[in-house]
C-alpha cells in the first residue's frame, strides 16, 4: 500500500541533465537498470550533507557486503550550483563512498531536477565573506531500475534500516511491463 | 570574486570538535558563556562565520526541544518563571 502511496506521489518523473564531478554529461535515463540513492545537499553544508552522505555511503557499503544483490549507484546532486562547480565537487565527494557521483549544472538545470523531486532549496543571507547556507529537504531517495522513485528516508533512519529497506525493495521489485 | 572553498573533511572535523567543547563548557557553566571564552573564540576561529551562526541557532533550538521534553511547554501566560 506504501508503494502505491507513493506512486501516488509520483516524483522523479521527467529527465534531469546535469553534469558529473568529471564533467560529463549525465542524464537521468542513463541510470535506467541501476538501483540508486539519491541526495540533494551542497559542499558548503555545517553538518546534515556530510552525515546524510556518510550514512548513505555507509548503506551503499552494507548492500555491497551481501552477495548477489545489484549493486547500488549512489547520487549527489548540488542545491547550490552557484559554488558547487565540477571542481568543487569533486574535492567534496573524497571523502565519500569510491562509486559516489556528483551532479552539478546551470541554476535551471539544477532547479528544475530538484523540484522534480519536489525538493525544497533556499539560500540564506550572504555574509561579508560572500558566504551563505542553503536550507533544503533533507531526504535519501530510492529510485529503482525502472527510474521510478520508490521510497525515502529521513534523518532518523539509520544506514542500517536504508539497506534494510532497499533489500527489501530489491527483493519483492517487479519490473514494470514493456 | 574567487570562490572560497568549502571546508575539507579535516576542517570540519576540527570545527566541529571546537564546537563541542565550547558547548561541554557551557553544560559545565549553566550556559554562562563568560566562563568559556578561550574555547568560544577557538571555535570561532575554526569555524566558518556562517556555521557560527547555524550552530548558535542549533543550541538554541537544542536547549528549547530539551525544556520542552523535560518541563512540558507552558503557554506564554500561564509561564510566570522564565
Amino acid at each position: 500500500r506504501r508503494r502505491a502511496e507513493l506512486r501516488a506521489l509520483a516524483l522523479g518523473q521527467g529527465d534531469f541533465q546535469l553534469r558529473d564531478q568529471e564533467g560529463r554529461p549525465r542524464r537521468k535515463a542513463d541510470f535506467r537498470g541501476q538501483w540508486v540513492l539519491l541526495y540533494f545537499g551542497f559542499t558548503h553544508c555545517p553538518d546534515v550533507c556530510p552525515e546524510e552522505l556518510g550514512k548513505l555511503s555507509h548503506a551503499v557499503e552494507l548492500l555491497e557486503r551481501e552477495p548477489g544483490l545489484p549493486p547500488v549507484q549512489p547520487l549527489f546532486i548540488t542545491v547550490d550550483p552557484e559554488r558547487d562547480d565540477a571542481a568543487a565537487m569533486g574535492r567534496y565527494l573524497r571523502d565519500f563512498h569510491p562509486r559516489l557521483l556528483g551532479l552539478t549544472g546551470t541554476p535551471e538545470e539544477v532547479r528544475a531536477a530538484g523540484s522534480a523531486y519536489r525538493v525544497y532549496a533556499s539560500a540564506g543571507p550572504r555574509d561579508e565573506d560572500g558566504d551563505y547556507i542553503v536550507d533544503h529537504t533533507i531526504l535519501i531517495y530510492l529510485l529503482g531500475p525502472d527510474g521510478l522513485f520508490l521510497d525515502c528516508y529521513g534523518r532518523s533512519k539509520s544506514a542500517q534500516d536504508i539497506a534494510r529497506s532497499v533489500r527489501r525493495h530489491m527483493d519483492t521489485y517487479e519490473p514494470l511491463p514493456d | 570574486v574567487a570562490k572560497m572553498s568549502a571546508p575539507t573533511m579535516e576542517e570540519r572535523k576540527a570545527c566541529w570538535g571546537a564546537r563541542d567543547e565550547f558547548w561541554q563548557c557551557l553544560d559545565r557553566h549553566a550556559d554562562d558563556a563568560s566562563k568559556c571564552e578561550k574555547l568560544r573564540r577557538s571555535f570561532e576561529s575554526r569555524c566558518p562565520q556562517q556555521w557560527v551562526k547555524y550552530f548558535d541557532k542549533r543550541r538554541d533550538f537544542l536547549k528549547y526541544k530539551k525544556k520542552l521534553e523535560t518541563e512540558g511547554y507552558h503557554p506564554p501566560e500561564a509561564d510566570g518563571k522564565s
